[in-house]
């Protein structure tokens, strides 16, 4: 695993922003047989209960730039002081460009501003915080806004049982600035590229583009979930063993690079895979239960890039030493050891959709003029 | 761990009111399904060390094969 540590970045805000749509277990009896003591019983060993989901109009840019736009706002940020946007999700707007170019025309930034994408799921918020601190050390930018966020809910049929109970969509911007003050920051990084395809969206990728046959494709397995060749695959169970490998051992290496005691450290934020997988780390690496939020996945499911800063964001209380813990598609893991004094926690606000957007088919006739050169 | 203790640890984690034996077959209970082979999955990797795969279950037919996996 690559190590490294910074002594000149902090991060001076945070805020996360969800749908306002929501789907909530109790509600999805007919999933588990009509049986309420089955439902009851996943609930207990999973952790199901709320998850929220973006509508079919909605995108990661729409609640990332959101969540910039209100942090700017509630931190009285000068837009024209963002050197440096980094924004990380795996489910863009469009296949090109990049929807970090896409966020800094939407927010305004200056054409002077460095605007670059990291395609990472899951383990991107400690990737997006790394690449975002190794910058900001070098001392030539005031300020980095780090977008993160995804719409794995969105992107999932909510018939397919293998995951939809378990994804969220949400996003969120982070505020990083250089400061003259020490302020030390530890990061641990690793990839295991031969997993590649555990988790895996197949078509629609210069490998194996679309084409008319592939949307004729619907495969029902022997639980009755469905697979269409635009939604994405999971090995469940072999990620949920390369989880179990890699967690434990990057949090102790986490601890150990940057020094901290266990017990000196006031938030453990692992990923919210689901509760069972974040219990088992706990035990597995011995870390405080009372410091480890599990309950964040019953209350806003696994939301992917953003489910870290889900966990921080949902704290009311101040924060000092965080440890961050991410791990997931690619696959891919990282951690961070971030000093969170003074930082503004901005919580968890809902996004609320503008009412004059383009419908999808007003969206493909705006396409259509755009190539005709009606528009 | 005895036997005794593994049995009553797999009731916990199987989430299951019947009362288990070495010989209880899986699938006579209502609780085995894809749940418990990920929380059984765990409590052996955590408990024992032992690594196994969603393929290893299809071959388990009683609480004995998972106590026999785990190593006892």
């Amino acid at each position: 695993m690559t190590v490294s540590s910074f002594n000149h970045v902090k991060i001076s805000g945070v805020k996360t922003v969800i749908p306002e749509n929501y789907v909530d277990i109790d509600d999805e009896l007919e999933f588990f047989g009509n049986n309420p003591k089955k439902l009851e019983r996943a609930k207990k060993m999973v952790g199901y209960g709320r998850r929220y989901l973006a509508d079919e109009l909605t995108t990661v840019t729409d609640l990332a730039v959101d969540a910039a736009e209100k942090l700017f706002e509630e931190m009285s940020i000068d837009k024209n002081d963002i050197d440096i946007l980094i924004f990380v999700n795996q489910k863009p707007d469009f296949r090109e460009p990049n929807d970090a170019c896409i966020a800094h025309g939407r927010l305004g930034l200056k054409k002077s501003c460095a605007t670059l994408p990291i395609v990472l799921g899951c383990s991107g918020y400690p990737y997006g915080l790394w690449l975002a601190s190794a910058l900001m050390q070098s001392g030539f930018f005031k300020k980095c806004l780090l977008l993160a966020g995804d719409v794995p809910a969105r992107a999932t049929d909510q018939k397919d049982r293998k995951k939809a109970q378990i994804f969220s969509d949400g996003a969120s911007a982070t505020i990083l600035e250089y400061t003259s003050e020490e302020r030390l920051s530890y990061f641990v990084n690793g990839s295991d590229g031969g997993g590649w395809d555990k988790l895996v969206v197949p078509f629609g990728g210069m490998r194996l583009p679309f084409d008319k046959a592939s949307f004729d494709i619907e495969e029902t397995d022997e639980n009755g979930n469905k697979w269409r060749a635009n939604l994405s695959l999971m090995k469940g169970a072999d990620v949920f063993n390369f989880t179990m490998d890699v967690a434990p051992k990057l949090i102790n290496e986490i601890l150990d690079v940057s020094g901290w005691a266990k017990d000196d450290v006031d938030l453990y934020a692992i990923h919210q895979a689901n509760k069972q997988i974040v219990e088992n780390i706990i035990a597995m690496s011995k870390i405080p239960e009372e410091k480890t939020p599990v309950d964040v996945f019953s209350k806003y499911a696994n939301s992917s890039t953003n489910s870290v800063v889900t966990v921080v964001c949902d704290q009311q209380k101040p924060l000092k030493k965080v440890v961050l813990c991410a791990f997931g598609v690619g696959l891919s893991w990282g951690a961070a050891a971030v000093d969170l004094s003074g930082m503004y926690n901005g919580g968890i606000s809902t996004y609320i959709p503008p009412k004059d957007r383009p419908t999808r088919e007003e969206q493909i006739k705006h396409w259509i003029n755009y190539f005709k050169g009606e528009e | 761990m005895t036997n005794e203790e593994f049995l009553s640890k797999m009731q916990d984690v199987l989430q299951t009111e019947e009362e288990l034996k070495l010989d209880t077959v899986l699938d006579d209970l209502a609780e085995w399904d894809s749940l418990s082979v990920m929380a059984t999955m765990a409590f052996l990797d955590k408990d024992f060390g032992v690594k196994t795969t969603m393929k290893d279950y299809k071959n388990v037919k009683t609480i004995g094969d998972i106590a026999q996996k785990a190593g006892l």
